[in-house]
């Protein structure tokens, strides 16, 4: 009896203590700076992710504290701007980072670990690399899971055709890992469908004007055998609509994408594409901030001590159909997020521990 | 068995020209044997229309390869001129609604930094190469300002039609780029403008001892580039309904390889726009046909390159030895 009661006690103490080494900041607040590191902003999905990550320091008030750091596609340069600015007091510093490839995660996270800045990657990293082997500066990797999204769009659009006909497939650059990963989705859906038939796969390299002839050229070789497309990015979905609506046949092939770009979201409107996956790049801008704030402020413990599900998982995927499309039409307000910035949700939109 | 030692209208002094062409015959009735389905109207249609914004690239291109110079800042230009002219016809950002009067100072835009690369070349001395790559640059830089994470959607449906349709079944893009091929022609052969392009090409410094005002026409060649890649990037967004930076991706590579799978050499003063148009007929032909016959895409680059590699072979066998691909 005793001696339970003494456990009790114990343990109550140690979870007290546990809150309190918690609650101690690592750094004052007026100290902390945000960075969000990604490719450029010209295209709506970074421009959304810095709209996310400057609507997140606004809430937080540290609006002035915010850093844009754009590399423009070179992986040398997103590694240099984040050492540039370890040079002043590292320890406050949170990175929010948008690799430009999977192999620049490794020397970012070895920068923070040698100054002790705190940073959150998001997408994918190189294999055999986790936050939870001995990175305690890695705050968390959000992982995307490609495979997942081009599940979805494969099921909706093959509902749209009734689950049978011929479907021709716009790949991305094929030596990505997202391109992979999204028709691996799609010949998943294929296999479980006998009727649905793949006339052709190429790749537009995720972009538009390259989809463009594609869509053209399998207009004249398949001609109405063409039931449905599919397009592992909006961009490239948005080149062969063109190339349907050229034909006088857009509105009348499904087509279906991935990304949620505004178009894409417009055109799902109109009925000229029927789906979309989203990751949200607002969110994406905002939550590797919010969990450093979360961390340097002493809301919640530090980092290593995570179990390893909070530190690598999936990001809940936003499906966008007609039924919905009108929620995604214009930016979101703060307090959309609020919710999913408080130290308490900071997992709410995770699905499983990833990879 | 040595025909380059023939006299008349084949000697191998002047360039051959009927290389390249049955290059692109033989092509064609190997994918139209491949896949019957490839010799269609409706494909011979798609062709022209794929052909038509390269060839309107190379066309330009020509004049400056033929002074024996490169201009490797069309994907640039294209990019200024796309988002130019999205933002200028009725669009989703600006409010503006200028119609034709946008789409010729979009046009105009390549004209600007046609003169910038022109200046760059031959008042500053900076070598093609590292000037126009430059203006790429700076110029892409400048077209994602513009952009600014919001790329201006064209609601000018008079232009949206253009792009997209057709005239008498023929595509409107393929029609502007016959057009912009007369134009080149005629310019080549019938005025100072092309004649000199190729003096300065065949020796700029015979050229210049003759007297001739070589700057002027070596500025001219980077503003006719430069106005005709405008417009590729006015057709390209007029045809995707929106001002990209992208408009012109991987342009720039493709239609330096046009023009010299036509056979106009990169050293300069040998070729011509005839010879470009073929080489990009040929680039189009292989990127249409390799779907028709069902190449996998993981295959089609390196399949892309062995036929570009045949078809330069095959086009220059006789100039080998003698072909300078680049001084």
């Amino acid at each position: 009896m005793k001696k339970s009661v003494l456990m009790i006690a114990g343990s109550v103490l140690l979870m007290l203590s546990a809150r309190i080494v918690a609650a101690v900041p690592l750094c004052d607040k007026s100290q902390i700076r945000l960075v969000n590191s990604m490719r450029e902003i010209a295209q709506p999905y970074h421009a959304n992710l810095d709209k996310g990550g400057r609507m997140f320091a606004r809430w937080a008030g540290l609006e002035q504290r915010y850093i844009l750091q754009l590399n423009q596609g070179d992986s040398d340069k997103q590694v240099s701007l984040m050492r540039g600015v370890l040079t002043t007091n590292p320890r406050c510093t949170i990175f929010n980072v948008e690799p430009n490839a999977d192999l620049v995660v490794q020397p970012m996270v070895n920068a923070a670990n040698q100054s002790g800045a705190w940073i959150v990657t998001h997408w994918a990293h190189n294999e055999g690399l986790h936050p939870f082997d001995g990175n305690d500066q890695w705050i968390a990797h959000v992982a995307v899971n490609s495979l997942e999204a081009g599940v979805a769009i494969s099921k909706l659009l093959a509902a749209s055709i009734g689950g049978k006909g011929g479907i021709v497939a716009l790949q991305g650059r094929l030596d990505t890992d997202p391109a992979r990963k999204r028709f691996a989705g799609l010949l998943q859906v294929l296999k479980s469908m006998p009727d649905l038939r793949l006339l052709d796969q190429q790749t537009a390299n995720w972009d538009r004007t390259a989809a463009f002839p594609i869509m053209q050229t399998w207009l004249a070789k398949y001609g109405n055998q063409i039931a449905g497309v599919w397009a592992a990015n909006d961009d490239m979905a948005l080149g062969a609509l063109e190339a349907l609506r050229a034909a006088d046949l857009a509105g009348k092939i499904p087509v279906v994408g991935v990304d949620g770009i505004p178009e894409a979201i417009a055109a799902i409107d109109k009925g000229e594409m029927i789906a979309t996956v989203s990751s949200d790049a607002y969110y994406q801008g905002s939550i590797g901030l919010a969990m450093g704030v979360c961390v340097l402020t002493g809301q919640v413990p530090l980092p290593k001590a995570w179990p390893k599900e909070k530190r690598e998982y999936y990001l809940k995927l936003q499906v966008i159909t007609k039924g919905n499309a009108w929620q995604y039409r214009s930016d979101p307000q703060p307090s959309a997020y609020v919710h999913d910035w408080d130290c308490a949700n900071l997992w709410n939109r995770s699905t499983s521990k990833a990879f | 068995m040595e025909p380059q030692h023939e006299q008349g209208v084949l000697k191998f002094s002047s360039f051959h020209p009927w290389g390249p062409c049955v290059a692109l015959i033989v092509l064609c009735v190997g994918f139209g044997l491949a896949e019957p389905r490839f010799a269609s109207m409706e494909n011979l249609r798609v062709i022209a229309d794929r052909s038509a914004i390269p060839l309107i690239l190379a066309v330009g291109m020509t004049f400056v390869v033929l002074q024996g110079a490169i201009d490797l800042s069309i994907e640039g230009v294209m990019a200024v001129s796309s988002l130019t002219v999205a933002m200028l016809v009725l669009n989703s950002r600006t409010g503006l609604d200028l119609g034709l009067i946008g789409v010729l100072l979009a046009v105009l835009s390549g004209v600007g930094i046609g003169l910038v690369n022109g200046i760059v070349v031959t008042r500053l001395g900076v070598p093609p190469f590292m000037a126009t790559l430059g203006v790429w640059s700076a110029a892409s830089g400048f077209a994602m300002l513009l952009s600014g994470g919001q790329p201006p959607l064209i609601h000018d449906q008079t232009l949206r039609a253009f792009g997209l349709g057709r005239t008498f079944t023929v595509p409107n893009l393929a029609i502007v780029a016959i057009l912009v091929l007369a134009l080149g022609y005629v310019l080549q052969h019938y005025t100072r403008f092309g004649r000199y392009s190729m003096a300065i090409g065949g020796g700029e410094h015979l050229a210049r001892l003759t007297g001739l005002p070589v700057d002027r026409y070596k500025v001219l060649a980077f503003v006719f580039s430069g106005l005709l890649a405008s417009l590729g990037g006015v057709l390209g967004s007029a045809r995707i309904g929106l001002g990209h930076i992208d408009v012109g991706l991987g342009q720039m590579f493709a239609t330096v390889t046009a023009v010299v799978v036509g056979g106009t050499s990169l050293g300069g003063g040998r070729g011509g726009v005839i010879q470009s148009a073929v080489g990009t007929v040929i680039l189009a032909v292989i990127a249409d046909g390799m779907i028709f016959v069902g190449i996998t895409p993981d295959l089609q680059k390196a399949v892309q390159g062995v036929i570009i590699l045949s078809a330069s072979l095959f086009a220059t066998w006789r100039q080998r030895g003698r072909l300078r691909i680049i001084r």
